[in-house]
Parts: C-alpha cells; structure tokens; sequence
C-alpha cells in the first residue's frame, strides 16, 4: 500500500514537469521572438515563409469546400473544377509554373480555420466570408475578393410571397452551422417577423425537405440558390416553380486566405487574384495570351510588358519567377474565363456578371496598377 | 474418431410446411403476428427490389465508378492497383485457404460438421459476388471484366494451392502474408508511384481498415497480456493506455491527430503525412478495444490450463502461446469480427477531416453539373450503403463458418 502510494506520487510529479514541458512549448510557440532558439512548428510562422515551403515541397495544399456547385467540384475523372478551385489552380501556376500541382483538401465549415492555423493547408478558398471577426479574431488574412455574393431567398412561384416582408409566419429552410442562419435570424428579427427555421446539414437534404413540401423559403448564398433553381428537376416543376426573391439581406465577400504574420505569401495570394483581373482589363485569355506576348513591344507598351514579366530589370519583389503572371492566363485563363467557365450564363448556376464585372463595366472589380 | 462422432445429435430436418407451423403459426397470437408482420416486409422487401432494379437512376455510379473506388488517384497509374490487387488475391488466397484447410482438419478430427451445404455457401458468397457482378455491369470497357477474372482466379488458385503446403511452409504463412501485404502497398506508392495523400475512395477506406487490422490486432493482445502481467509498471501502463483511448471518443482522437498533434512534436521533426496520422489514430484505438475483448478471452481460460502447461515443463511464452492464447482468442472471435466491422465502417469518420473516402465521394458526386439539384444523394448514399453492408455481412459470415468449425460454444 505504502509503495504503491510512493509510485503514484512519482507518477504525479513526472506528470507535472511533462505539463510544464508542454506548456513552455506552447509559450515559446505564441512569442516566437523568445530567448531560446526553438524553431517554431508552423511553418507559416518560420522566417522562411510559406513560399519557400510550397516552393520546395513542389505542390500547393489548397483547402476546398466538400462539394459546392460551381466553386469547387470533383469530376467524374478524379480532378477538380469550379471557381475556387480555378484560383487554387492559380496559385500554383503562379507559384510552381504548374496549374495541377495542387493537393485539394476538402473541408467542413466548421474545421476550416482550424486546418488553416494547424498549418494544414497553404491556403483557404472555400467561399468563405470576409468578415471583421474572421481578419481579427480568427486570425486569417483575406486576399483581394473573388466572388461577391449574396444571401437571398428563393420561394415557390405560386406561394404568392414576393418580398421577404410577405414571410410572416412561415417555414424557412436554411443550412446547418453558417452565417446564413445567423444572417436569417438577424433579418425576421430586424422586420418583426415570426418564422419557424429548419436546419438541415446539406443542401442535398434540404432539397429533398423542400420537394416534400416542408419549407416555404430555402436561405442560401445568392450563387447556391442559383445553381439548385437552374437545374430543379422537371418532375417538380422545372426553374419556373420556383423564384428568387429581389431582396438580398447580407453581404457576402468571398475570396481566398492565409493565415496572419506571413505577409509575403499573403502579398502572392493576394496578387494572383489581382492578376487575372488585370488580364481581363488587357483583354487577354488563355487563348491569346501567348500572340500577344509574341507580338509585345516592351517599349511601347510597358504595363503588359510588365504584366507578363518582358520588361528587363522590372521585378515586383513578390518573390516569384518573371512569368508568373503569364503562367496564370495561359495555364488557368483571366478572370472573366473563370467566371464564365464555372457560374456564369452557361452553366447550371446560370449567373450574370452583376457587381462581379470590371470597373469599367460598373462592377467591383479593380486591380492595382503593375509597375 | 467415429465413435465421437456418432456421439454428436443428428441434424434435425423439417418439412417447410411443418416449420412453418411451427415457428410462424405454432399459437393464435404467433399466427396474428406473422399475419400482421409478412406484409409489411414483403412490402418494404418489394419497393426497396423495384428501387434497385427500377426507379434507381444508376447513371452517377456509372458515371463515376472509377472516382468511388480510388478517387483522385491518377487514372494512368491504375495498372498498379491491379498488380496490388492481384499481390493481396495472393496473399489473401494462401490465408483463407490455409486457415479453411487447418479449421477443417481440426472439425473432422473433433467429429464437428463442416457446414459447407449449398445453401450456406450461397448465403456467404452471394451478396459479394453479387456486388461484384453489378460492379462490372457499371464498367464501360472490356479489361476491368479481363483484369478482375484474372485476379479471383489467382486468389482461387492460390486458396486450393495452399491447402496442399507441407508444414513447414504453413508456419511460414503469416510472415508471407505480412511481406505480401508490403509489397502490394509499394506497387502502389513505391518506385515513383503515388502518394497515399492522392489515395481516396474505396482504396483508401480499405486502407485504413486493412492496415489498422494487420497492427492493431497484434498490438492488442499485447496489451490485454500486459494488463495481466505480475509487474505493476507493464499493468499500469497497458491499463492506462486502454482506459485512455477507450474513454476518447474516435472523433476527437481523429481531430487532436489532425490539427493538434502538429504542435506538440518536436521542431525538428517533420510531421507525418495526414494519412499516418489518421491511421495511427485509427491502430491506437482499435487496440484498446482489442486488448479489452482478448482479455476477456484470457479470463475464459481456466486457472488449470496454465497450471498444466507448467506441469509440462513449457517456459512463460509458451505456456502463452501454444496452450492459453489459441483457446482465449478463439472464445472471442465474435467480438474480435465485430471491432473489424465496426473498424471498417468507424474509417467513414476521415471524411471530417477533409479525407476523400467512400463516403465523401458519394456525397460530393451530387454536386456534378450533370447530376445537380435531381436527388440523386439517394442513389448515391444507397450504393455506397450496399457496398458497407456487402462488406460486413461476408465478414461476419466467413466468421460464423470459422466459430461453426471451431466450435466456439460447444464444449
């Protein structure tokens, strides 16, 4: 009895120090700028930076949604298609002169930013929200926008619902665990209006609840609801059953991040969204690209001389090869064959440019000047 | 030898009629009960058969055959998942045709019944032939039929091959096995192969079963040995190491692997791919349980088995091996079977860490231009559904054959 005692008080003790041990590491880990000389287990925090990792590791690990019509898709032959896979593919081009040297790890909404700050992905483009408490808080840097959408409200067209004020003691279906709920929430309670929500862990299920006739309204991005009224099955109706509400009650920024503290491999995300705007400002595709940049006097004209990296000593510090840019467009395409590719008119979301048009066409899109 | 035998009852035999009367009609309320139940079945029986036949629209299972079995892994690479396949015929082949082999000589030698009648033999190979028929009716080429005959072939062989081993092979069987199971892993990783972080589908949930299996097992009953050992510190620690991964449930253990472990290693040491990892987590926890189920087998073994072994003069390890271990593990095949199944379907868990397994494949699928908003989850899921339950039912029924054999439960 005594001994047993005697080993369980070892026990304790070694316990403790392990503890401390532990903690220590942690501490040295949070204050990188601490007195020992303990390199730090994130990589994205390490002087070396992300770039030279990704660089060296030959591929990019690029996190995705698990399955989001039009952003990001695994096809029937193992790739992977839609529009934040396109900029995954980007950065590759950009970083690794390789469009498929990406690893695509798919991810709920609820790991995301964990898998982020664990280092286990490069980056996130997974139609993710640029909100306050994400860039602060959660401790991601988002990169320049790629997709602004919208949260909307599709009905059925006979229900005789036109606006979202008309919603007064209704059922509305909404997704599980996403600011689309909160977003609800916060709209019927600002107009007063009661309502019933179900909540449903896919869009597939809420599908089906909404065939079955359980919801009155289905919440969803502007894009989703989009995507799922342009293919609604024939036996239900077809699009024409039903209808997306006029009102939009959020505002929803969607674009690529990384995580906060590695400022060069933010300045290369952030930089290659840029640059497919910037192609589709020169009118440049993945069909023209390499004529124009046969036909491209650096002299005369210097910015797409800049933009496909023609003009001696001009280098942006970005840290990436001079032909950067020109292996985006010629490998991934500009961003309005991104768009147009993956959402727009001609495919099942069956979207119109709107605000996700250049500048110059009344939308947001605006890329900063290359020099 | 026959005198034991004819000891044995003979197998009783009834007319259907009679069984029927018997055990559906034997008293009012029985007959009410199968008046009221029998419908009901034949019903769900009938709309889930038009279902599969019928009104499944099969089209995305056809489409994507080959994304469910080994997702994104590189289509010119297949032919080394093919020699994979035909080195684990192999493997697999020598293993179930030896352990058939031995478990029959033990049968006949104990006057047991061999319960190899038709009926049985369809019940247990029915449903995967099956599966694997419908399988190869999706395939749109000729070679996977070729390549897939050329595979079950070389395990038959090799199954009716192994029958034959002089003895000396035979005790060689599990070290053949273990390295054929290497190997068939290098043909497709190795020598300039793909990375199992390309792996997905069916291939990498057959993966995490597969290799959990081989070291958890083995792992197990060390523990459940090391919980019974006379040294306080080797009890103590396999106690804690059970108590701690039974305790945590696998979703948590799956996470801390996923995105905490990373910060506790050492900074000079670089940590594993996610695929270790997972299937790291995936051998520690099955091992706990194992422990505990094999314990219980060693519970079973009386007092004055290990006090005979003694009297014969055999050293600790043999005492262990030769006289208590056969006859704790085969008290516990049921429960040793049913942490596989439960092994092989708990795998469906990596899908929440971002890993492209079975099931996250059958749900990603939906979201194909083609197959958007149509409701074809239902199909979908119901394929993959049939693939589980295929899978565990063979299991479980090659298991029932083994404790027939064996005869767990009779004395």
């Amino acid at each position: 009895m005594k001994r047993s005692i005697r080993i369980a008080s070892v026990a304790i003790a070694a316990s403790l120090v392990l503890a401390a041990c532990g903690s220590d590491d942690a501490a040295d880990t949070a204050a990188p700028a601490g007195p020992t000389d303990t390199v730090t287990v994130d990589p994205a925090q390490t002087e070396g930076g992300l770039l030279a990792a990704v660089q060296a590791r030959g591929t990019l690990i690029c996190g995705v949604s698990q399955g989001l019509p039009g952003f990001s898709i695994v096809e029937a032959d193992g790739s992977y298609s839609g529009f934040d896979a396109d900029y995954c593919k980007a950065i590759a081009a950009a970083v690794l002169g390789d469009a498929d040297a990406v690893d695509f790890v798919e991810l709920s909404a609820a790991a995301r930013f964990t898998a982020l700050q664990a280092g286990e992905i490069d980056v996130l483009v997974r139609n993710t929200t640029w909100t306050a408490t994400r860039d602060g808080a959660e401790g991601a840097a988002f990169a320049m926008t790629t997709f602004y959408d919208g949260q909307g409200m599709m009905v059925n067209t006979d229900s005789g619902i036109d606006a979202i004020d008309d919603m007064a003691n209704t059922t509305i279906c909404v997704q599980a665990g996403t600011t689309t709920q909160l977003n609800l929430e916060s709209t019927f309670a600002a107009r007063g209006l009661a309502y019933t929500a179900l909540t449903f862990e896919g869009n597939d299920q809420l599908q089906e609840a909404y065939f079955e006739g359980r919801c009155d309204g289905w919440t969803s991005d502007l894009s989703q609801l989009a995507a799922f009224r342009g293919t609604w099955p024939a036996e239900q109706g077809g699009s024409d059953s039903v209808k997306i509400l006029a009102d939009v009650i959020s505002k929803e920024p969607l674009g690529p991040l990384v995580n906060d503290g590695d400022t060069e491999w933010f300045d290369v995300v952030n930089w290659v969204v840029i640059a497919t705007i910037q192609a589709e400002e020169f009118g440049m595709t993945s069909a023209n690209v390499d004529s124009i940049r046969a036909a491209t006097n650096a002299d005369e004209s210097p910015e797409v001389g800049r933009f496909l990296g023609l003009v001696d000593g001009f280098d942006p510090g970005l840290g990436l090869d001079a032909d950067w840019a020109y292996n985006i467009v010629s490998q991934v395409g500009n961003y309005e064959e991104i768009y147009l590719r993956n959402v727009g008119p001609a495919t099942p979301l069956g979207l119109p440019r709107g605000v996700n048009s250049l500048w110059t066409d009344g939308g947001l899109l605006y890329a900063p000047p290359f020099r | 030898m026959s005198a034991t035998t004819s000891t044995r009852p003979p197998v009783r035999r009834v007319a259907p009629a009679r069984w029927a009367k018997d055990n559906l009609f034997a008293t009012p309320f029985n007959a009410l009960l199968t008046l009221i139940f029998a419908p009901l079945v034949a019903v769900v029986a009938w709309w889930f058969l038009r279902f599969l036949a019928v009104r499944a629209r099969w089209e995305i299972v056809e489409t994507n055959l080959t994304l469910y079995i080994v997702g994104a892994f590189p289509r010119d690479q297949l032919w080394r998942l093919w020699l994979s396949l035909a080195i684990l015929a192999v493997v697999f082949g020598l293993i179930g045709g030896l352990v058939g082999a031995t478990t029959r000589e033990a049968a006949i030698a104990a006057g047991r019944p061999l319960t190899t009648t038709r009926w049985d033999r369809v019940a247990r190979l029915g449903p995967p032939a099956l599966l694997l028929v419908s399988l190869l009716g999706f395939a749109r080429t000729f070679t996977p039929f070729v390549l897939t005959a050329g595979v079950v072939a070389l395990g038959v062989a090799t199954s009716l091959l192994a029958r034959r081993l002089p003895g000396a092979v035979r005790r060689s069987v599990p070290l053949i096995a273990v390295l054929g199971i290497v190997v068939a892993l290098f043909a497709i990783s190795g020598f300039g192969g793909v990375p199992r972080s390309a792996w997905g589908g069916l291939l990498i949930t057959m993966y995490y079963t597969i290799g959990a299996l081989v070291i958890s097992y083995p792992l197990g009953i060390l523990f459940a040995l090391g919980r019974r050992s006379s040294l306080p510190m080797v009890r103590w620690v396999c106690g804690a190491y059970v108590e701690f991964f039974r305790g945590s449930p696998l979703i948590t253990l799956l996470f801390t692997g996923w995105l905490v472990l990373p910060f506790f290693l050492p900074a000079d040491f670089s940590t594993p791919t996610l695929v270790t990892r997972a299937l790291t987590i995936f051998i520690l926890f099955t091992s706990a349980y194992v422990a505990e189920i094999v314990r219980g087998g060693l519970q079973a073994v009386g007092r004055g088995q290990w006090e005979a072994a003694q009297a014969l003069g055999l050293s600790p390890w043999k005492q262990t091996r030769l006289i208590v271990l056969p006859q704790a593990l085969r008290a516990v095949i049921p429960g040793l079977v049913g942490q596989a199944i439960s092994l092989f379907k708990d795998t469906t868990l990596v899908l929440i860490i971002g890993q492209q397994d079975l099931l996250a494949i059958a749900q990603n699928v939906t979201k194909q231009d083609e197959f958007l908003g149509k409701g074809y989850i239902i199909e979908s899921l119901v394929f993959v559904g049939i693939v589980y339950w295929v899978a565990s039912y063979w299991l479980s029924k090659e298991s029932q054959r083994l404790e027939v054999r064996l005869g767990v439960g009779q004395r």
